[in-house]
């Protein structure tokens, strides 16, 4: 038998991801024996402080990559500059959102219910919507972000069909988890599970069809296979376009977008909140690695038929967005379209692509976590009022909310002062600069489109008298109020003083492969 | 004096903030403050004039995107801030005394400021992302103030000059940001010096900024937005959108179109050339059947910037020095039509020509006024209008050739209709027995002939002597700088 | 490329020798089988262990068997893995029994949860 050989665990490098896996488990103990009175604010505190000591060791890492120490568990693992900003953002990100998940204050028991999967309508599921509330969310999401930790630094193709996996079954759950529609979130839930299960199916076929071109799964050897193979690369293209698909499926890309609206409208507003802004940056920081480390050398290939699904993608969500009636939805088919602005980025295919598409996530998951957590202040009897026309009026009943939104909404459009002006300023430029300039009008036309629902939005708010069913808007707790500061006071800095973030996504914009 | 520069931003911006948290009287006040300090940073600015830029700022913002805080006035750029300044002053103290409804003048105040810190911004700016994300930032609240404080069609109306102004800019946009990767400068200056795109590109970014422009400005057939936003406005918005919101696009086309793609210019002028010309028939043929005072005036608008784009088409240093004149004399002249023509509707609450008249029995005055700025609008020598559309038509014809021939005969011809609509119009308006909704029409009360008095001097003393006024020179050194090589 | 569709001869001979055996099988059945069908009661009925059949060939499982399933999943997929570490353990020292330790550790996390949450009792 030969010698057996462990893999060297550089555990400082995974102890970002380490102290989530564990604190989730541990979360998973206080589920089992802390009283259910305390058991909210010891998993919201025991949660965040994992998160901050996560965040702690990452920055703490920064600056100590080297070419050397980057790689880890035998090459799996690949904490590089990209990977490590890619960790920091999900976990600023992942920190914000998880302050929604907090919130106990707009309804008894906090947004979510212990059981996902009992039957609508049966008395269990009246029994459980009085009830004081879940808080397995808590361990969800750490299991979930921990997943996307690992998706982002993930060196081989396995390891990140592990991490796809690991990060997805736990948001599947949430899903199902809403207090209120629960039909619907129970739809959202499966939905989501079977086109999940679905893209992973694609994904792991390609990883298999990649791994008969390459005769390995590690970025390096596929590389090397891409550059150097005098193959036909048949093989390399069905892979590689199957693998695609596994990750266009979860930023949202169309022609495989079609779970969004139902997904985002469904699940619980701080799980789609979450979703929009940590999902998508997760997905992306794998695609980004995928395409850039992996199969650069293919890129003749793969751009013109990813440019073609960014413009699809574009215009699906813009036209799309225009027909919405329901804001959630609305604010779905404008994370399909923010997916087809950043895949821009993407293509540009320079330094200046990653760096722009790296800010460009950050900014997006900023705005976007403050605007669903503003959706999930405007309630009445029924729970959230989503629909638009609930909303008509709601600049004379409260302003300040209304202006906030007005500026969420801004910032999405993409004008200037905001975070979302610099973000797509970014990936016009970088996509300019490598000729791509074709995606840039598109995006542009695409945006004009885009605009219109947004303004829609505010007009209504501003300008329509509040009617008898407008809702009021509940004084948020303290958390969503922090999350609300938080997303607001980045959209506007991001946009007024874009420098250090710009200077910090571009120096981490390399990998090391 | 490099303080003033950002003075004459911030003052504005900080006025802005102030009106809006304090309650409505106070706030007013403020923005008449706010704004008259922003002029009186403004005026000195022209003190001193060296030759280029007469004086410039520049401090770096985000190097990623070269976006610097870049500002600089001179001979182009200053009669047009100048004019943005003082036409602010007067709209907020109007609005101190007379806001519609629903009220909250402090907000309308606030918007103004806003607008005006916008235009100020776009007019200094040297640095190109600088200048869109000012162009942009003008954008929105002038929506609002239409949306808000408009007309019964207001929603439509600023829904509909948002989209397409929104439009213009993302088209701005991409050419901006074409020019910025490619050339790695966003510094206008160095742009304007040194072009180093080639011609193929600078004929399509061009193209791309002369639409964002056209939008603006308007030119035909772009201008649809125009008459439905002037028609809904308030008078204040009016009175601001057109004496110098419009400006921001011909004022582009010359910084930016001319300056930074001047070979995309010189290929594309003949189609401006021709547009121009159809702008200023259509418009004034238009004109001709309008029942609507404000909508008539607005679409004189088009007619008048028509002039004005012939200007800059003819590309000849004399064609430039007409559109500069002519810029700021629309902006004087339109304005105080606005604002008369606001007066007549609050008094008689109605804007049709059909339901007006005898203006000159009830309000002397007035009617009077409204006459000075008519016949200045139509192009009466010795008034203000006069300059720029004599020197349009003279510019197109000394270009010579067939085309730029005929261009100059059309446009002569387009003149006479504008006199014949202006006229028709103060037939309707001021002559003929009263009409029952002018039955109780007031004279011109104080605040108003406050707001008026300076646009009034302004039309004459421009009549008289534009040099005054209108830097010719940097004009001409705009134009042998970019298309004398 | 010869070679490579050489090393998956065996493959297309398992595969033919699979259809052999399993084709043989029926055709020694049919060369040794009556020729005079009897088509006496029962006689197409499914066989179940003895027991007469229950009518209906679709029957639905109540969900609580699939906890049970679902267990022995589990604890099926953690032996696969403690076989090959039973072999090197010893070899490897104290980090990999406390990583497989870990391994346990988690699972019985995860039991520990279903129990405490009385997913574990028959109801």
């Amino acid at each position: 038998m030969p010698e057996l050989k462990l893999p060297d665990i550089d555990y400082a490098a995974l102890l970002p991801m380490l102290i989530l896996f564990g604190a989730a488990c541990v979360g998973v103990l206080i589920e089992g024996f802390v009283p259910r009175s305390v058991r909210n604010m010891v998993q919201l505190v025991l949660s965040l402080a994992a998160m901050v000591a996560a965040l702690v060791f990452v920055i703490r890492r920064a600056g100590e990559v080297t070419a050397e120490n980057a790689a880890t568990i035998g090459g799996a693992i690949m904490i590089d500059n990209m990977g490590l900003f890619m960790e920091g953002a999900l976990l600023v990100l992942g920190l914000v959102s998880l302050l929604l998940f907090g919130e106990r204050t707009l309804e008894r028991g906090g947004a979510f219910v212990p059981h996902a999967a009992v039957t609508v309508g049966s008395e269990r599921d009246r029994e459980q919507a009085v009830d004081s509330g879940a808080t397995e969310v808590y361990p969800l999401a750490l299991f979930s972000l921990g997943g996307m930790l690992m998706f982002v630094t993930a060196n081989d193709l396995l390891t990140m069909f592990v991490a796809l996996e690991v990060f997805s079954l736990p948001l599947y759950l949430m899903c199902a988890l809403a207090r209120r529609k629960r039909l619907l979130s129970q739809e959202s839930a499966l939905k989501y599970f079977l086109l999940g299960a679905y893209a992973s199916a694609f994904f792991l076929f390609g990883v298999a069809m990649i791994y008969g071109f390459a005769k390995g799964v590690d970025f390096r050897a596929i590389h090397e296979a891409v550059r150097g193979s005098e193959t036909s690369p048949t093989l390399l293209l069905i892979g590689l376009a199957l693998v695609a698909i596994g990750l266009l499926f979860k930023i949202a890309a169309a022609p495989f977008h079609v779970w969004t609206p139902d997904v985002y409208q469904g699940a619980p507003t701080p799980v789609t909140a979450f979703m929009a802004a940590c999902t998508k940056a997760a997905a992306f920081g794998a695609l980004l690695r995928v395409l850039y480390v992996g199969f650069d050398g293919a890129k003749w290939h793969f751009t013109p038929v990813l440019g073609a699904v960014a413009v699809l993608t574009m215009l699906v969500g813009a036209v799309l967005a225009v027909t919405q009636t329901d804001l959630k939805r609305l604010l779905a088919y404008s994370s399909v379209a923010n997916a087809g602005y950043l895949m821009v980025g993407l293509l540009g295919g320079n330094k200046d692509g990653l760096s722009s598409t790296l800010f460009y996530l950050v900014a997006y998951g900023f705005t976007v976590i403050a605007a669903f957590a503003l959706v999930s202040l405007v309630r009445d009897a029924d729970g959230e009022a989503t629909h638009l026309s609930r909303w008509a009026g709601l600049g004379r009943r409260s302003p300040l909310f209304a202006g906030i939104f007005t500026f969420l909404l801004l910032a999405f459009a993409g004008i200037p002062l905001t975070s979302g002006f610099m973000a797509k300023f970014g990936v016009f430029g970088a996509a300019i600069a490598g000729d791509q300039t074709w995606l840039v009008i598109f995006g542009v036309l695409t945006s004009i489109v885009l605009a219109f629902p947004y303004l829609r939005v505010v007009v209504m708010m501003w300008l329509s008298e509040p009617g008898e069913t407008t809702p009021s808007v509940s004084i948020p707790g303290v958390l969503t109020s922090a999350v609300l500061g938080i997303g607001t006071v980045a959209t506007l800095l991001l946009g007024v003083l874009p420098g250090p973030l710009l200077e910090l996504a571009d120096q981490a914009s390399s990998f090391i492969r | 004096m490099v303080d003033l520069l950002l003075w004459t931003l911030a003052l504005p911006l900080v006025g802005a903030v102030i009106a809006l948290v304090v309650p409505d009287a106070p706030g007013r006040i403020v923005s008449v403050v706010a704004s008259v300090l922003t002029l009186v940073a403004v005026v000195p600015l022209g003190f001193d004039r060296p030759a280029g830029m007469w004086h410039e700022l520049d401090i770096p913002w985000v190097p990623a995107f070269h976006l610097r805080l870049h500002l600089g006035v001179d001979g182009i750029s200053y009669p047009l801030v100048v004019l943005t300044a003082l036409l602010t002053v007067l709209c907020c103290a109007y609005s101190v005394w007379h806001t519609p409804a629903p009220g909250r003048g402090n907000v309308l105040g606030a918007l103004l400021l806003v607008i005006e810190a916008g235009i100020l911004g776009t007019f200094l700016a040297q640095d190109l992302v600088l200048f869109f994300i000012a162009f942009e930032v003008v954008l929105l609240p002038m929506a609002a103030v239409i949306a808000v404080w408009g007309g019964e069609g207001r929603r439509r109306a600023a829904l509909k000059f948002a989209l397409y102004t929104l439009a213009g800019s993302v088209l701005l946009l991409v050419g901006v940001v074409v020019v910025v990767v490619q050339a790695d400068t966003a510094d206008m200056v160095k742009l304007t010096e040194s072009p180093t795109l080639p011609a193929t590109t600078q004929l399509w970014v061009f193209a791309l900024f002369a639409l964002a422009f056209a939008i603006k400005s308007p030119l035909w057939p772009l201008h649809t937005w125009l008459p439905d936003a002037h028609t809904e406005a308030p008078t204040v918005g009016s009175v601001i959108l057109a004496g110098v919101l419009l400006k921001m696009g011909t004022y582009g086309l010359i910084r930016v179109g001319i300056g930074v793609t001047p070979e995309g210019f010189a290929k594309a002028a003949p189609v401006l050339g021709v547009l121009a010309v159809a702008a200023i028939v259509v418009g004034s043929l238009v004109c001709l059947v309008q029942t609507e005072l404000k909508r008539l005036i607005a679409y004189s608008s088009v007619g008048h910037m028509g002039f004005v784009l012939l200007g800059i088409a003819t590309g000849s240093a004399v064609g430039l020095q007409a559109a500069l004149i002519g810029n700021i004399a629309h902006g004087v002249l339109t304005g105080l039509l606005f604002f008369v023509a606001g007066a007549i509707k609050d008094r008689a609450h109605t804007g049709q020509l059909a339901e007006l008249g005898g203006l000159r029995e009830r309000a002397p005055w007035l009617a009077g006024i409204l006459g000075v700025a008519a016949l200045g609008s139509l192009g009466l020598p010795g008034l203000a209008g006069f300059w720029g559309e004599a020197f349009a038509v003279v510019a197109a014809y000394q270009r010579g050739g067939l085309l730029w021939t005929v261009l100059a005969i059309v446009a002569a011809v387009g003149a006479a209709l504008t006199a014949a609509y202006l006229l028709r119009m103060l037939r309707r308006v001021s002559h003929g027995p009263v009409a029952p909704a002018l039955a109780a029409a007031g004279e011109v009360r104080w605040p108003e002939a406050v707001a008026w008095a300076p646009l009034i001097l302004l039309a004459f003393v421009l009549g008289v002597v534009p040099v005054l006024v209108v830097d010719l020179a940097a004009g001409a050194a705009l134009i042998s700088g970019a298309l004398g090589r | 490329m010869d070679e490579y569709l050489d090393s998956y001869a065996p493959v297309a001979l398992l595969a033919l020798v699979g259809v052999l055996i399993v084709g043989g099988g029926f055709l020694a059945n049919r060369l040794l089988r009556p020729r005079q069908p009897n088509a006496a009661a029962g006689k197409r009925d499914t066989y179940e262990c003895g027991l007469d059949p229950v009518p209906g060939g679709w029957a639905q499982m109540h969900i609580r068997y699939y906890l049970y399933a679902y267990l022995y999943v589990l604890f099926a997929v953690e032996a696969v893995f403690l076989f090959p570490w039973a072999l090197v353990y010893l070899k490897a020292g104290l980090a990999v029994i406390v990583e497989m330790a870990i391994f346990i550790g988690v699972l019985a996390l995860g039991l520990l949860y279903a129990w405490r949450k009385r997913a574990l009792t028959w109801q």
